[in-house]
């Protein structure tokens, strides 16, 4: 290795450290607060020195990663998007758990293996950064044991994620086999020397697409979104809706970019039915939902189909509109989630409507954030929500994908009825008054309350002031 | 010799199915060993024999192991002793070892003929294995570390939980 590679490395090596740190410090002694900080540090320190030292170079470690403007975006939109959700946590596990500690590592381990897959562009680094992704989640989706659905969510999650798995490498397999080579590049070569795309690749990459539909819960591979939504503690659904979605976003776009598989209409084809059929059956799914954490599970599934339109234009615009809607997306679902976080009480969260009745006059600004959050999600101009989707369709026009443009708007449209429908359950009159919860410690409330004004300004930033974001991505790309 | 690699696959096809259709956990098991020998034999016909020793070493020897301390742990009783006699009759038996012995059989005739592949394949021994490994794909193997502390933190927050039902065994030996 020399030193460059060294260098290129040394945002794993962080969070590697990090996780070995806070393992020691559990052995030491058990500190939610030492440990939180720890974890807050790293992964500040992390994104610090990515956006500092790396922004704009270009370094391939061979054979495994490539370390290029795209993945040092991606990287720091990861690591960011943790740090908000470790932030959000404090107060929701120190109301709840006895052994909280133990979900920072795993927090710290399921970033690694998001942030592996963002660099990759080989199949054993996109796997173990896969799996690394999925065994931290399996623990922490089932981490609240006491809890009633989430042994249910946590196998349900294990094994729809292995056999997703088996796909994928069966996928890969087959694909190895045309190519000879598990390098993307290496096979874009491949592709280039043949007419067409061989029979054998296009089964390949047809079950590597189940595999990655899977972690992006795309139709028709979503059955477990609900229910792992609804079963995992809020803080870590937050998580999978973006860290983990939004590595695996970043490994499709490289992948599929590299084999310049916009080319071949059957793979096209595949993600035009996957892209419509995700915004149909999640806008439609969500109609008659009562559950709010099933209603934003639902609502993430039409979002990826969303954002497929975006990825299968394709062109430059289409990856820049890709990483700018995934941003919005991120801000938007982390501000919701984060609400929701705040509302729950020990038993259970606050997924129910009647949680959110009135309270509008019980908790004016917790409401008016939530509104603001939904705003996004259904596209409301001045938000984030509203200039990403705008940017998917532009990409879309511009490479002339009507019915994928036709089906967004249309969705749009159905999409909004379930978003406000929570905003009028929130205007309502409260009916009851709701006793106060136990009190933790004001900072813990200070600090979830800075998140979410930290989320809400750049919502509304994003939404006047786009620009900015759009040069950081267009520059980076 | 193509013949030996189809009926190894074979039979690896047809124990695992074996493996996923028994009701007793132990009738299980000792198909699943045999599937592991089968595909080990697999790898030893595609010309990688390194890999097939480890199959046998890591799968076949040391995680089944794992399985059978495990199930072990769980019967605590002197019941679970009668159980277990019942469970390993002599006829539990044939299947597997009717399997193994073909493929005993199919080992000693690529040993015999001197010959274990003929597919296009360069022979992979140990020394390419470990330069690859330790060499590009340092990274990886480190990375597989990871994903183990990743499961093995997972498996140690779960498992020490209270537990919401005792186990029937557990509890009658506590009195």
């Amino acid at each position: 290795m020399t030193r460059n590679d060294f260098l290129s490395v040394v945002p794993l090596f962080i969070l590697t450290s990090a996780a070995i740190l806070i393992m020691f410090s559990i052995a030491v002694k058990r500190n939610h607060k030492v440990i939180y900080i720890i974890t807050l540090l790293s992964l500040l320190a992390d994104f610090v020195y990515v956006v500092a030292n790396m922004a704009g170079t270009r370094h391939e470690l061979e054979p495994l990663f490539v370390i290029d403007g795209f993945g040092v975006f991606y990287i720091g939109l990861i690591l960011l998007t943790s740090l908000l959700v470790t932030m959000m946590s404090y107060a929701y596990f120190e109301q709840r758990e006895e052994r909280k500690e133990e979900y920072y590592i795993l927090l710290i381990l399921a970033t690694l293996g998001s942030v592996v897959l963002v660099i990759s562009k080989h199949f054993v680094s996109l796997f173990l950064g896969l799996e690394i992704l999925s065994v931290a989640l399996y623990a922490m989706i089932a981490y609240l044991r006491k809890r009633e659905r989430s042994d249910e969510a946590g196998i349900k999650y294990l094994i729809l994620a292995a056999f997703s798995s088996a796909f994928l490498l069966f996928g890969m397999a087959l694909v190895y086999v045309t190519t000879g080579t598990m390098s993307f590049e290496g096979m874009a070569q491949y592709l280039a020397t043949v007419q067409g795309l061989p029979f054998m690749m296009v089964a390949g990459l047809g079950m590597m697409v189940v595999g990655m539909g899977f972690k992006l819960s795309v139709v028709p591979f979503h059955m477990w979104a609900a229910d792992v939504y609804e079963g995992a503690p809020a803080p870590v659904t937050a998580f999978i809706a973006t860290v983990s979605k939004g590595g695996m976003v970043g490994l499709l776009v490289r992948f599929f970019d590299t084999l310049h598989a916009q080319q071949y209409p059957v793979l096209v084809l595949i993600f035009t039915c996957i892209a419509i059929t995700s915004m149909l059956a999640g806008n439609f799914l969500a109609l008659r939902q009562n559950n709010v954490k099933r209603v934003l599970a639902y609502s993430s599934i039409s979002h990826m189909g969303y954002l497929l339109v975006a990825f299968i234009a394709g062109d430059a615009m289409g990856t820049e509109a890709v990483t700018f809607y995934l941003v919005a997306y991120f801000v938007t679902t982390l501000g919701a989630f984060g609400i929701l976080a705040t509302l729950s009480d020990t038993e259970r969260d606050a997924e129910v409507m009647d949680d959110y009745r009135g309270l509008l006059w019980r908790r004016p600004w917790t409401a008016a954030i939530f509104t603001a959050m939904l705003l996004s999600l259904a596209g409301i101009p001045l938000t984030a929500g509203f200039v990403g989707k705008f940017y998917v369709i532009a990409a879309g026009v511009h490479t002339q994908q009507w019915l994928l443009v036709v089906m967004l708007a249309v969705n749009s449209v159905v999409g909004l009825y379930y978003y406000i429908r929570i905003i009028a359950v929130m205007f309502e009159q409260p009916q009851r008054d709701s006793d106060q919860p136990h009190m933790l410690h004001p900072v813990a409330y200070i600090i979830s309350g800075f998140t979410m004004a930290i989320l809400t300004v750049s919502l509304i930033w994003l939404g006047v002031f786009p620009a900015g974001l759009m040069g950081i991505i267009k520059g980076l790309l | 010799m193509h013949l030996t690699f189809y009926v190894a696959s074979a039979i690896a096809v047809l124990s695992t199915i074996m493996v996923i259709t028994r009701y007793n956990l132990i009738h299980a098991l000792l198909y699943l060993v045999v599937s592991f020998l089968a595909i080990s034999i697999v790898f030893f016909v595609l010309g990688a024999p390194f890999v097939a020793a480890l199959e046998i070493i890591v799968y076949a020897g040391a995680i089944v192991v794992l399985i059978i301390f495990v199930i072990m742990m769980l019967n605590l009783k002197a019941e679970a002793v009668e159980q277990e006699r019942e469970w390993l009759t002599r006829k539990i038996f044939i299947g597997p070892a009717l399997l193994s012995v073909v493929l005993l059989a199919e080992l000693a005739y690529m040993i015999l003929q001197s010959r274990t592949t003929d597919f296009n394949a360069p022979m992979l021994d140990a020394k390419a294995v470990g330069l690859s490994l330790y060499g590009p794909y340092v990274i990886g193997v480190e990375l597989s570390g990871i994903l183990l502390m990743a499961g093995i933190v997972g498996a140690y927050h779960l498992g020490r939980q209270k537990k919401k039902v005792v186990h029937r065994f557990l509890e009658s030996t506590e009195e």
